[in-house]
C-alpha cells in the first residue's frame, strides 16, 4: 500500500484513464480484489443462468441437457386459462408492495424519531434492542407469531377478555388477515435494522442546517420535515431503487411457514409455486420457467424506475 | 405466558436439532461411501466392530430416530455386519424432501421416497434389485413371481419392493391399519354399546355424549370430532365417500363393477354421498361439535389433542395415530379412562355392506424400499435386506431380545409380560434398546416356526393381554375377536385384480393431462374442502366448489384411471 501513497497521482480523470501497464502496476491490488468480485459473480450469478434452457425443455434427470425440447410449452403452461400461477403472481405481487411500503414508512419513521432521542443512553437501548429480531430466524418468528395468534394465544386472550370478540379469531384460517399478518411480521422483524442505515444518514447532515432552520423559527416536525426527510431522500432513493427489485422475492419462509390449505389462495407465492412444481413434482422445466418470469419482471420494474427517478432528477443505480 | 415462552424456546431446540441431524446425516454418507470392502469377511459369523459397514436410510416419513449405540441395531449389525442410520422426513413434504436429495445428489444408500419413487426412478437414482432377488433367497420369497411383476417399471425392471401388508404363511390380523371412523369406547360404553352403522348415529351418539360429559377429568374440555387436513393426510377428510359407499381403499377413484365384465372409474368427490357426508360434516361443525381448528391444525399438533384424551371421535387410518399416541396414553393412564380408539365401518345408508378393512394382503406398488446408486456396496446391502428377514433378526427387530422383551412358555409361545409390554411403549426405552428397521422388509402373518405371529401385536394372546379393561370390555359387549370384528367388513370380499388403483395414480407426473388435472384437483381439494365444512350457507358453497373442482378437468385424470384398469383388468 506504501506504493500507492508514496507516489502522487496527477489527479487524472477517472473516466479517462487507459490500463496501461504503469497504471496496472499501480493499481493491481484493486484490480485483484475487484476480480474477485467479478469471478465469484460469473460463477453464481451467471453460469446459472446456462440451466434457463430448461425451461424450453421438457428436462429429466435422465436424459439432463438432451431432454426434447418443447419451445415455450411450458410458459404456456404457466399461463394458461384458470392457472394458478396467475394468482401466485398476484399473490407475490402484493405481499411485495406492502412489505417494501410497510418497511419503508416505519423503517424511516423510526430512524427520524430515534433521531430525535437527546438521551444517549436511552437511544442506544433502543437500537439495540430493535434490530435484535432481525437475527432471529424465519422459523422462529414465525412459531411466535403462529403461538400469539392461535386460538388460545395471547392475541386472543387479550380480545377475549377485554370482550371485543367472543369466540377466538382463527386468524390463520380466514383469508382476509394473511397478508396483514406477513406484514406486520416483517416489520417487527426488521424495522430496527433498516433503520441503521438512515440513521447513519441522518447523523452525516450538517448541523448547520439545524441551527440555520432554528434562526428561521422551525420547530421540531418543521425540522424533520424540511431538514431531514430531504437531506436523507438520496438514501431513500437508492435503497427504493434496490428494493423496488425485490419486490417479487416478497418471501418464501413465513408464507410457507405460516401459509396452510386453507389459505393457498392468498398465501402461495411465486417461490413456493417453484418449490411445489420445480422440486417436488420434479418439474424442473417449470419451475425454471416461473423462475424466469421473476427475473424478468424485476428486471422490467428495476429498469422503469430508474428511468422514473432520472426524469425527476433524483440518484439513480445507473 | 411461562408457557408460551418455553414452547418458544422448545421450538428453537428442536429447530437447532433438526439443523444438528442434517449435518451428521451428510457424514454418515460419507463414512457410507468410503466404507471398505468387506467381502472377505462375508464367511464370518460375527463380524467385529471395525467391520461393520454403517449405511443410511431415509424414510420420506415422520418417525423416531433411534439413538446411537442402541442395543438390537448392535446385535443385528454384528450378525449382518451392516448397520443403517435410519432418518426421517422433519417438516417437509415428501415429495419436497425426496425432490431436494434428487437435485442435491447426495443420496442414502437405502430410500423409501414414499410418493417420490416414480422421481427417484427417472433420475436413475435406484439399484435395480433383478439380480439380487435370483441371488438372495429371502427376498424372493417376500412375493410370487406374479407380485414381483408388479413392482416392474417400464424398462421391465425392479426396483423397490413394498414391506408392508405381506403376510407369511396363515394370516393373525387383529388389528385394523386401514381406515375407519374411530370412536373412545367410553363414548360407546357410556350409551351401553349401540350399533352404529350410519353418520347420523355416529354423531348423533357423540354429540349426546358430549353434552352429558362435556369435560375431561382435568376440566379441559372435550372435543366431539376433528377432521385432519394437513398436506398427504388430508385423506382422513377426503376419502370417506368412498368407504361410506361400500367401496374398498383404491384411494383416489371408485371402480364400480356393476357390471363384472367391464369395470367403471367413478369419481368419488362427485357422488350424493359425498355432498351428503360434506353437508353432514358441516352440520356438526355449525352445533359446535367440531374442532374449530381442524382446517389448520398441523400434524403434529393433530397428534398432540389426540394424545390428551379430548377427542372423542375422528377418521383416519389407524397407522396414522395410533401408534404416535400409545405412549402417552399409557403415560397418562387415559387408556383405564377407556379412551382408546375402536374403528366402526359406517355406511351412507343402513343395511350395506362395507370394506372398510380389507382382508387379504394389499400390495401398494407405487412406493417402497429400494437401494440407490449412492451406496457403494449395493451386494451388501441387498445381502442386509435378505439378512433381516432371517426369523432370528425378524425376531430381534420386533419381538426383541429373549429373556428381556419376551419370554416363551412350554408350546414355544411367545409372550410378554406387563413390564415388557410397557417398556415397548415407553419412547426412551425404544430409542436406545428397540429397532425395527421399520420402513425394511418385513413379515406379517405367521412366524416361520408356525406357531408364533411375526410380529407381536398380531400375537392373538399378546393382543387382548395388552389391551386395558375398558377396551376388552367393549370387545365383549360386541363379541368382537379383534379390530377387524368391530369393522364388521364384508369378509368375502377380497382385492380385485386391479386394487389398489391408488397406486398408479400416485405415479403420475406433470407430464400427462391427467396428471396435471389430478395435481390441481388436489390442490382444489385442499383449498375447498374445510371451506364447504366451515361454510355457514353450505349450498352455494359446494356448488361453487363443485364449479372450482370441475375447471381442473377432473375428466382427464379419470380417462387416464379407466385406461389403467382397463389395463389392470386385461391381464
Amino acid at each position: 500500500m506504501s506504493i500507492l501513497t508514496a507516489r502522487k497521482p496527477k489527479q487524472p480523470d477517472i473516466n479517462k484513464v487507459k490500463l496501461t501497464k504503469k497504471e496496472f502496476n499501480r493499481q493491481w491490488v484493486l484490480i485483484l480484489i475487484a476480480a474477485i468480485y467479478v469471478i465469484y459473480g460469473i460463477i453464481f450469478y451467471y453460469l446459472p443462468l446456462a440451466g434457463w434452457i430448461m425451461a424450453f425443455q421438457n428436462f429429466k434427470m435422465k436424459t439432463g441437457f438432451s431432454s426434447p425440447w418443447v419451445g415455450l410449452d411450458k410458459f404456456k403452461f404457466l399461463f394458461r386459462p384458470n392457472s394458478i400461477f396467475l394468482r401466485v403472481v398476484r399473490n407475490t405481487f402484493c405481499m411485495g408492495a406492502i412489505n417494501l411500503v410497510s418497511s419503508f414508512i416505519t423503517a424511516i419513521g423510526f430512524a427520524i424519531l430515534l433521531s430525535e432521542v437527546k438521551n444517549e443512553l436511552f437511544k442506544r437501548g433502543i437500537q439495540t434492542i430493535s434490530y435484535m429480531p432481525h437475527f432471529l430466524s424465519w422459523i422462529i418468528v414465525c412459531a411466535i407469531v403462529h403461538d400469539s395468534l392461535s386460538s388460545e394465544g395471547v392475541i386472543n386472550e387479550i380480545l377475549m377478555n377485554l370482550h371485543f370478540v367472543e369466540k377466538p379469531i382463527m386468524f390463520f384460517a380466514h383469508t382476509k388477515y394473511f397478508w396483514a399478518i406477513v406484514a406486520i411480521s416483517n416489520v417487527w422483524k426488521e424495522t430496527g435494522f433498516n433503520a441503521i442505515i438512515y440513521l447513519a444518514a441522518i447523523t452525516s447532515i450538517d448541523p448547520a442546517l439545524y441551527e440555520a432552520a432554528s434562526i428561521d423559527g422551525a420547530g421540531r416536525f418543521q425540522k424533520m420535515l424540511y431538514v431531514t426527510l430531504p437531506s436523507i431522500r438520496p438514501t431513500i432513493m437508492i435503497l427504493l431503487l434496490i428494493n423496488i427489485g425485490n419486490v417479487l422475492n416478497a418471501g418464501f419462509e413465513v408464507q410457507y411457514i405460516l401459509g396452510n390449505d386453507v389459505i393457498i389462495s392468498v398465501s402461495q407465492t411465486i417461490d413456493i409455486f417453484v418449490l411445489k412444481y420445480g422440486i417436488s413434482q420434479s418439474d424442473y422445466s417449470l419451475g425454471t420457467a416461473a423462475g424466469i418470469f421473476k427475473t424478468v419482471v424485476s428486471m422490467i420494474l428495476i429498469v422503469v424506475c430508474n428511468y422514473i427517478a432520472k426524469k425527476t432528477g433524483d440518484e439513480r443505480l445507473f | 405466558m411461562k408457557k408460551k415462552i418455553f414452547s418458544i424456546v422448545l421450538a428453537s431446540l428442536v429447530a437447532v436439532s433438526a439443523l444438528a441431524a442434517c449435518s451428521d446425516k451428510k457424514a454418515n454418507v460419507g463414512e457410507g461411501t468410503e466404507a471398505p470392502d468387506t467381502t472377505n469377511a462375508a464367511g464370518e459369523s460375527v463380524y467385529s466392530e471395525e467391520k461393520i459397514i454403517e449405511m443410511t436410510m431415509f424414510s420420506a416419513m415422520p418417525g423416531n430416530e433411534i439413538n446411537d449405540g442402541n442395543e438390537i441395531q448392535k446385535i443385528i449389525a454384528e450378525k449382518t455386519g451392516v448397520s443403517v442410520k435410519e432418518t426421517w422426513l422433519t417438516g417437509q413434504t415428501a415429495e419436497e424432501a425426496v425432490g431436494a436429495i434428487i437435485a442435491s445428489g447426495t443420496l442414502p444408500d437405502f430410500i423409501d421416497g414414499g410418493d417420490g419413487m416414480k422421481q427417484l426412478y427417472e433420475a436413475d437414482c435406484l439399484v435395480a434389485w433383478d439380480d439380487y432377488i435370483e441371488k438372495y433367497p429371502n427376498l424372493k420369497e417376500l412375493y410370487s413371481d406374479e407380485e414381483w411383476d408388479m413392482f416392474r417399471q417400464d424398462d421391465g425392471k425392479i426396483y423397490w419392493a413394498n414391506v408392508f401388508c405381506n403376510s407369511y404363511g396363515e394370516e393373525k390380523a387383529t388389528g385394523h391399519n386401514d381406515e375407519a371412523f374411530w370412536i373412545q369406547v367410553r363414548v360407546l360404553a357410556w350409551d351401553n354399546y349401540p350399533q352404529i352403522e350410519t353418520l347420523d348415529e355416529y354423531f348423533d351418539l357423540l354429540e349426546r355424549y358430549a353434552a352429558a360429559n362435556p369435560e375431561m377429568p382435568d376440566g379441559t374440555p372435550v372435543i366431539p370430532y376433528t377432521a385432519l387436513c394437513d398436506d398427504w393426510r388430508y385423506f382422513c377428510i377426503e376419502n370417506a365417500p368412498e368407504f361410506l359407499d361400500g367401496y374398498p381403499n383404491d384411494g383416489s377413484v371408485i371402480v364400480n363393477i356393476d357390471d363384472p365384465e367391464n369395470p367403471k372409474i367413478v369419481d368419488y368427490n362427485t357422488t350424493p354421498t359425498a355432498k351428503m357426508y360434506f353437508q353432514k360434516l358441516n352440520e356438526v361443525y355449525s352445533k359446535g361439535l367440531m374442532d374449530s381448528e381442524f382446517a389448520i391444525q398441523t400434524y403434529d399438533e393433530y397428534i398432540t389433542k389426540l394424545s390428551t384424551g379430548r377427542v372423542l371421535g375422528m377418521c383416519d387410518q389407524y397407522w396414522d395415530f395410533a401408534y404416535s399416541i400409545a405412549g402417552p396414553y399409557a403415560q397418562q393412564g387415559l387408556d383405564d379412562l377407556g379412551c382408546d380408539y375402536v374403528p366402526l365401518g359406517l355406511v351412507a345408508e343402513k343395511g350395506m355392506k362395507q370394506q372398510w378393512h380389507a382382508y387379504g394382503d394389499t400390495l401398494n406398488n407405487s412406493s417402497g424400499c429400494a437401494v440407490t446408486t449412492g451406496c457403494s456396496n449395493p451386494d451388501m446391502a441387498f445381502k442386509f435386506l435378505n439378512d433381516i428377514l432371517d426369523q432370528d433378526i425378524h425376531d430381534l427387530r420386533f419381538w426383541g431380545i429373549e429373556g428381556v422383551d419376551y419370554l416363551v412358555d412350554e408350546n414355544g409361545e411367545y409372550y410378554r409380560t406387563e413390564e415388557m409390554r410397557d417398556n415397548w411403549k415407553d419412547e426412551g426405552y425404544k430409542a436406545d434398546h428397540c429397532c425395527t428397521y421399520s420402513y425394511m422388509p418385513q413379515w406379517l402373518g405367521t412366524s416361520k416356526d408356525g406357531i408364533n405371529a411375526m410380529q407381536p401385536q398380531e400375537q392373538a394372546s399378546e393382543f387382548f393381554a395388552g389391551l386395558a379393561q375398558p377396551l376388552v370390555d367393549c370387545f365383549e359387549a360386541y363379541g368382537a375377536h379383534g379390530y377387524p370384528d368391530m369393522v364388521g367388513s364384508d369378509k368375502d370380499a377380497r382385492p380385485a385384480k386391479w386394487y389398489p388403483m391408488y397406486s398408479y395414480s400416485n405415479a403420475m407426473t406433470n407430464d400427462t393431462e391427467g396428471g396435471v388435472a389430478w395435481v390441481d384437483m388436489g390442490t382444489c381439494k385442499h383449498e375447498w374442502l374445510p371451506k364447504v365444512v366451515t361454510a355457514s350457507d353450505f349450498e352455494s358453497t359446494w356448488a361453487a366448489y363443485m364449479d372450482a373442482y370441475n375447471a381442473c378437468n377432473p375428466q382427464a385424470f379419470l380417462d387416464e384411471m379407466q385406461e389403467e384398469l382397463d389395463r389392470r383388468a386385461a391381464v
